[in-house]
Parts: structure tokens; sequence; C-alpha cells
């Protein structure tokens, strides 16, 4: 009877999930170039080989690199103080979190429209306001200049996900008994003391779920590489999720596109494995 | 509170800068889509339009916007009624009989996290084969990618909450395993049963890059049809930020709804919030 119950959920996640990671392990040591009608090929490790040597993948692999450094960083920086000042405003507090809350409901492709229009070089208000503010004469190229547009999507991908940040950390910071702050009052710590020595070891375990989080979800950035640059100009905000795209459904090189998903699957498992870590034991006694 | 008085008015100006910061590019997305075609092209940038013009809306649902919101309300109902009706069932085996031990639950979370392009690339040569490429059952079962492992993770957690007595009285009244878990335990965890399905609406409405792969012009999604309109030779962003704002209704209710749960759906039940 039990195994009755799970059956449905394990044969679609065998077929949707299971049949195709092993089928991909298989087609990354094949060449299979869909478009040019060839017939498939067993090559071994060559698409692994070739992967390690090709320069365009430690590109994309560095693109998302910087989204993972300076992205998740200041998502989290900036997540951390607004859960901060979240943790002291009383009045109104659902509204306000509630609003903070939707660049991230909102769909990525959304987004990735709004912001296109607000980077516009002309006509978008970010461009005016900064002329406005006399901190550029004529406004920045956000996402026509090779220097700007892996930036200009990191900016717009912290805007999605600092809420995020924000409202992880500030559940984490109400789970913290106040009677640990009210004790270290007594005993004459400081603000920042008690910052350090109560709120960020107590907060550790949330922080590295949430920092893991999103670590996983740089390799997916995909979203808003379309709708702002197409990873251009010349491959300047090309990330590995786009890249991978492309080599498997632009170029239709099926192999190789296989052996780009299988590094990142590896790394992801690595990444997946310390997050389960982290996971509560629920009733574990029981 | 012994708060002092300029601590207050502190925190009150960086929460409204911050709120400013947060959502003024909605905010343009919603003015624009209010603009006449002179006003979003023009320098200085026009903030408020002089006409509040609702044509671009129904222009919008005509160039594609319309049969977006209907395929992907279609897909994301049952690809949310399948994760929910196999999700639930999973969960509950997982909860109950503790059936795998922790290790096959972990899996299943697993298969969550992992790269989407390592699965969808066979899966696409699969459904090619199958020719169901550019149809609602190919995206409907590929969502489940992302929401069975979700909706079995989150139930999970509900079940676990639940005690087991009231089942259990249930079943030595003779009643079946399944129509204790029907007719006793589905309805004590109904919040999180609401809360999960609206978690997995959403993941389906706003998902890009399966739809982008899968679908072709039989089938077209709404976050396919807005990037479409942005690719295009004259960009009618006037058009696209009213349908823009339209795909962003419903999520928005949502995120009313749920407030209560957000927190162990977003990071997968790891805080409970």
């Amino acid at each position: 009877m039990p195994l009755l119950f799970i059956l449905p959920c394990i044969i679609i996640l065998a077929v949707i999930s299971v049949f195709p990671f092993i089928y991909s392990l298989f087609l990354s040591l094949n060449s299979w170039e869909l478009t040019m009608g060839e017939p498939r090929k067993f090559i071994g490790l060559a698409n692994y080989a070739r992967l390690f040597t090709e320069p365009r993948f430690w590109n994309s692999m560095w693109n998302m690199g910087k989204e993972l450094i300076f992205g998740v960083t200041s998502q989290f920086v900036i997540g951390l103080l607004l859960a901060l000042m979240l943790n002291r405003v009383i009045k109104v507090r659902s509204l306000i979190s509630t609003l903070f809350l939707l660049p991230m409901m909102i769909a990525p492709v959304v987004v990735g429209c709004n912001w296109r229009m607000i980077y516009h070089f002309t006509y978008g208000p970010l461009n005016y306001a900064l002329k406005l503010l006399h901190i550029s004469r004529e406004g920045f190229n956000w996402l026509g200049s090779t220097k700007l547009s892996m930036p200009s999507i990191i900016i717009s991908d912290t805007w999605e996900w600092t809420p995020f940040m924000m409202i992880v950390l500030f559940a984490g910071l109400q789970s913290i008994p106040v009677e640990l702050y009210e004790v270290a009052r007594v005993d004459g710590a400081s603000r920042w003391q008690q910052f350090l020595n109560i709120t960020l070891p107590l907060l550790k375990p949330i922080i590295i779920v949430a920092v893991l989080i999103r670590a996983m979800d740089a390799f997916k950035i995909f979203d808003l590489v379309v709708l702002l640059t197409q990873g251009g100009p010349a491959g300047s905000s090309e990330t590995i999720a786009y890249y991978n795209y492309l080599t498997g459904f632009k170029y239709f090189s099926v192999g190789y596109a296989a052996s780009l998903a299988y590094i990142q699957l590896i790394i992801i498992v690595i990444i997946a494995n310390v997050f389960l870590r982290f996971l509560p034991e629920k009733e574990a006694g029981k | 509170m012994r708060e002092k008085k300029y601590i207050i008015i502190l925190l009150f100006v960086i929460t409204s800068f911050a709120l400013i910061v947060f959502l003024t590019p909605i905010l343009w997305m919603v003015l624009t889509s209010f603009k006449e075609k002179g006003e979003y092209f023009t320098y200085p940038p026009v903030f408020i339009s002089r006409t509040i013009d609702l044509s671009h809306f129904k222009r919008g649902l005509e160039i594609g916007g319309q049969k977006g919101i209907i395929d992907s309300l279609i897909i994301s109902l049952f690809a949310t009624l399948l994760s929910m009706a196999v999700g639930s069932l999973a969960a509950y085996s997982l909860a109950r009989f503790k059936i795998g031990g922790k290790h096959l639950a972990f899996w299943i979370l697993s298969i969550r996290m992992m790269p989407p392009i390592a699965s969808i690339l066979p899966l696409f040569l699969l459904y090619r084969f199958l020719r169901i490429l550019d149809t609602y059952q190919a995206l409907v079962i590929t969502y489940s990618i992302l929401n069975i492992p979700f909706a079995v993770w989150m139930l999970k957690g509900f079940f676990e909450e639940l005690p087991a007595e009231l089942e259990e009285a249930a079943l030595v009244d003779g009643a079946g395993r399944f129509s204790a878990f029907y007719r006793i335990a589905l309805p004590l965890i109904a919040p999180g049963l609401v809360a999960t399905a609206l978690f997995c609406f959403m993941f389906s409405w706003n998902e890009f890059f399966f739809a982008l792969i899968i679908s072709r012009s039989r089938v077209t999604p709404l976050t396919v049809v807005i990037s479409g309109m942005i690719g295009g030779h004259e960009i009618l962003w006037a058009e696209i930020a009213a349908v823009a704002t339209m795909a962003s209704l419903p999520v928005i209710a949502i995120a009313v709804i749920l407030q209560k749960y957000l927190v162990r759906g977003l990071t997968l039940g790891a805080v409970k919030g």
C-alpha cells in the first residue's frame, strides 16, 4: 500500500528526470550535430576535452561567476540590512514586506521587460535620472557596451532577488529569542556586539541555506540574459545557461551541449548535498 | 517603545527609500502601459501619461496576449493539478510510512535543484520522437520536474505536522488507508494544500526556459509571447507593458494570499518562517 501511494511520483520522476540524466551522460560521450544530418558517433570524452579548451565555455562560466560573486553578495548584504530594518519596523510590517516581495513574484521575463525599458540609452528613465543628478553627462550605454552588459544583468537580478534574501533572513531574525538580547543588554553589550555575538551566529544556518539556493540559481540565470542582452555584445554577458541553450537549441550540437549540462550537473549536485545537510531534521526521534 | 525619535524617523526614511527603489520599475511598467506612442519614445521621458489610454491592453491582447493568457492558464492549471495529485500521495507515503527513509525524500527534492538544461535536452529529443513538441501535454509534463519535487517536499512537511492519531482512529473503525488519507488527512492540511498549489501555479505561470524550448506556434505561453514581442523590429512598449502588467496581476494576488507560507515555500521548507 505505501508503495502504491508513491509509485506515480517515482514513475513520472523517472521518466522526466532519471532517464534524461542517464541519456544526457550517454549523449555527452557522442558527437551528434542534429542540423548536419550526420549520424551519432561515439567519441568518448572528446566533448569534455573540447569544453575545457573552449574559451567561450570559460567566458560563460566567468560571467556566471560574476553573478555569483557580485550579485549574490550584494543581494545578501542589502537583504540583511533590509531584514534588520524590517525587524525594527512594527507598524504595517506585513504590508511593507508584501510590497518588497513583488519584484521576486512577478515573472523574470516581466522583470527583463521592465529593465529593458529602464536601461534604454536615449529614452530610459535611468539615464535621464543620472543626467539630472549630474552623475553622467551622456548617460551610460547599459546594455550595449561590453563593460556594462554583465553589471546591468547583475543589477536587475539583484533587484529581483534581494527581497528573497530579505524575507528569509527576516524569518531567521524573528526566530531568535528576544531574551538573549535582554541578557546581553544587562551585561552591557553594545548593539554592535549583540549583532556580532548573537544575531550573526544564530542566523548562520539560514544565511547558508539562502546563499546556497541563490548560488544554484546563478547557474540557471537565463531569462534576464535573453530579454536584456542575448549574451551580447560580443559575448560579454553570455552566461553558462545561455551558452548551453545556444549549443543545444540553436547550433544543435547535442553531444557537446550534453557535456556542458553534465559539468553543471556535477557542480550543482555538490552544492545541493551541502544544502541538504542544512535542512532541519523533522521529528527525527519519532 | 524606548526608541529615540530620530531612529524612528531614520527608519521611516530608509524604508521609504528602499520601497521606492524596489517598486519604481514595476510602477514604470504600469505607467508605460497607459502611454501613447509618442510618450514612451521621447526625451525627457514622460512619467505620467496625459491621457489614460487603455487601448494598449486591448491591442496587447490581440497581438498574442490573449492566446498567451489562455495557454498559460491551461498549462499552469493542469500542471498544478497533476503535481498536487501525484505529490500529495507521495508526500503522505513519505510522511506516514517513512518509505525509502531520508534518502528517497532527499532524492526527490534534489531533482528540483538540478540545472533544467540537463533534463530538457533528452526530453526535447523524446518529445520530437513522440511528435508532441509544441503541445500542452509536453509542457504540463515537463513542469512536473519543478512542481512534483516541490509539492512532495512541502506537503510532506504539512503531513508530518499533523498528528497521526486521527487517521489511526479511522483505520480502527474500518476505513481503508486511502480513505483515511482522502477523508481525514487531506482536509486537515487544506491551508497547506492551497499554499502549495498556488506556488506550483506561480512557478508554471512564470516559467520561461522550458516554454521557450518546447513551444512553437500552436502553444504559446505568456512568457514566450512577451519575450517574442521584444524581439520584434518595432518594439511596442505600451502593448508589451500592458501584457506584462496583466501577466503580473495573478502572481501579485498570489503573493498577498501566500504571505504566511512564502518563506517556507521559497526555501523548500528549509526555513519555517
